[in-house]
């Protein structure tokens, strides 16, 4: 490797000022310089993408349920984290969700449809919404609730049956994922979001 | 297209959010030429650049709601770029990737400093197409893009002092080959 002068890269960089470098180092920064300028300048007619991408936009969006066929017949890499805590916490959500399943006093459900149980503990939230592919992303329609204010926030909702991803919104503004939750997937932002599977109702 | 006196990036990722689609545009139009840039410098073809841009638009639009600070919107679109290149990157090898769609052709009319660029263009981009992505990306992000190395650090999740590292890099790189040609 060709090991340059660190203060060509500090002129690079800005840290040193053009006249700070010596001049027999000018050359390479000009150099290097011009190399840059020449890659910042894309030969050839201009393109653009906004015909093809708002076409796209307009299109409706495929349904939540055409979105989880998709998921589940894609091939993916899935990152799988379970810690013996958390998976004892989530034998107790299971364990929960199949007695509120089996209570004939509960909703009346499609057969296509299932229920979604969101547990969470922010002691000092004011609110916690359930944002996900269930709902596009778009925080509101799914407010969980702290009834006896012990920090613990529920929702139990209805979905129809399928695998989603989702987070929290804790107070409007912070995303988290939900730790208990039966899996992890690393999106394509970076981030991790939390899957939930809503399995049909039993007749 | 100029999109001056358009509103701030905020402003329009709440009205799109709030249902106005069209909004989207004011976002298209400002960042695409950087992203394509970006993109086929990373790729190194126009068309595998351009389907990425539009892919990572339509995903940002989609997840819109997820973009947690919509004043730095510009940060957040070259991440979904970003990974969008390393998907391109990862499906195909590295003897395919081509210089260009369109190599360069001789005009008569060209001058010999315009071919005399046009050679040095090739070699550059030679040289950059021989560096490997995490390098190729550091170099593009910040010598073809201007970003910070703050914004760098936000747009790929790694640290400062790594991205420096490879920048310098690929410089070193870069001038060995320009020395080579000389």
């Amino acid at each position: 490797m060709n090991v340059i002068d660190p203060r060509i890269h500090q002129a690079l960089d800005g840290e040193l000022a053009a006249e700070a470098v010596p001049a027999d180092l000018r050359r390479t920064v000009a150099q290097l310089a011009a190399a840059a300028d020449l890659l910042a300048a894309v030969p050839g007619p201009a393109v653009s993408v906004e015909s093809r991408v708002m076409a796209a936009i307009r299109r409706p969006a495929p349904s939540p349920a055409r979105r989880a066929m998709r998921w589940l017949v894609t091939p993916r890499a899935i990152i799988l984290r379970v810690r013996p805590a958390w998976s004892v916490a989530f034998a107790a959500v299971v364990a929960a969700l199949t007695l509120f399943t089996a209570d004939h006093e509960g909703p009346v459900l499609a057969e296509h449809e299932g229920i979604a149980q969101f547990v969470g503990r922010f002691p000092e939230a004011q609110s916690v919404h359930a944002v996900g592919t269930f709902n596009d992303w778009r925080p509101g329609s799914i407010a969980l609730e702290d009834q006896d204010h012990d920090g613990v926030w529920r929702a139990t909702v209805v979905l129809p049956a399928g695998t989603y991803e989702y987070m929290f919104v804790v107070d409007g503004e912070r995303w988290v994922p939900d730790h208990l939750a039966e899996r992890l997937v690393a999106d394509e932002f970076g981030r991790e979001n939390s899957i939930v599977i809503v399995r049909p109702a039993r007749r | 297209m100029d999109v001056r006196g358009t509103p701030p990036d905020a402003e329009v990722v709440a009205l799109v959010l709030a249902g106005d689609a069209e909004a989207f545009g004011f976002v298209i139009r400002r960042y695409e030429a950087g992203l394509l840039r970006f993109a086929t410098r990373m790729l190194g073809s126009r068309d595998a650049a351009a389907d990425a841009v539009a892919e990572s638009f339509v995903r940002a639009y989609r997840h819109l709601a997820s973009c947690r600070e919509p004043a730095r919107l510009r940060t957040w679109l070259y991440r979904i770029v970003t990974n969008r290149c390393k998907s391109h990157l990862v499906r195909r090898s590295v003897a395919d990737v081509p210089l260009d769609d369109a190599p360069p052709v001789a005009d008569p009319a060209d001058t010999e400093a315009d071919l005399e660029r046009a050679d040095q263009l090739l070699l550059v981009e030679r040289a950059l197409a021989d560096l490997s992505p995490d390098k190729r990306e550091a170099f593009v992000l910040k010598h073809v893009e201007g970003l910070s190395y703050e914004e760098m650090a936000a747009v790929t999740g790694e640290r400062i002092p790594t991205l420096k590292m490879r920048v310098h890099r690929a410089r070193e790189a870069l001038l060995k080959v320009l020395e080579d040609h000389t």
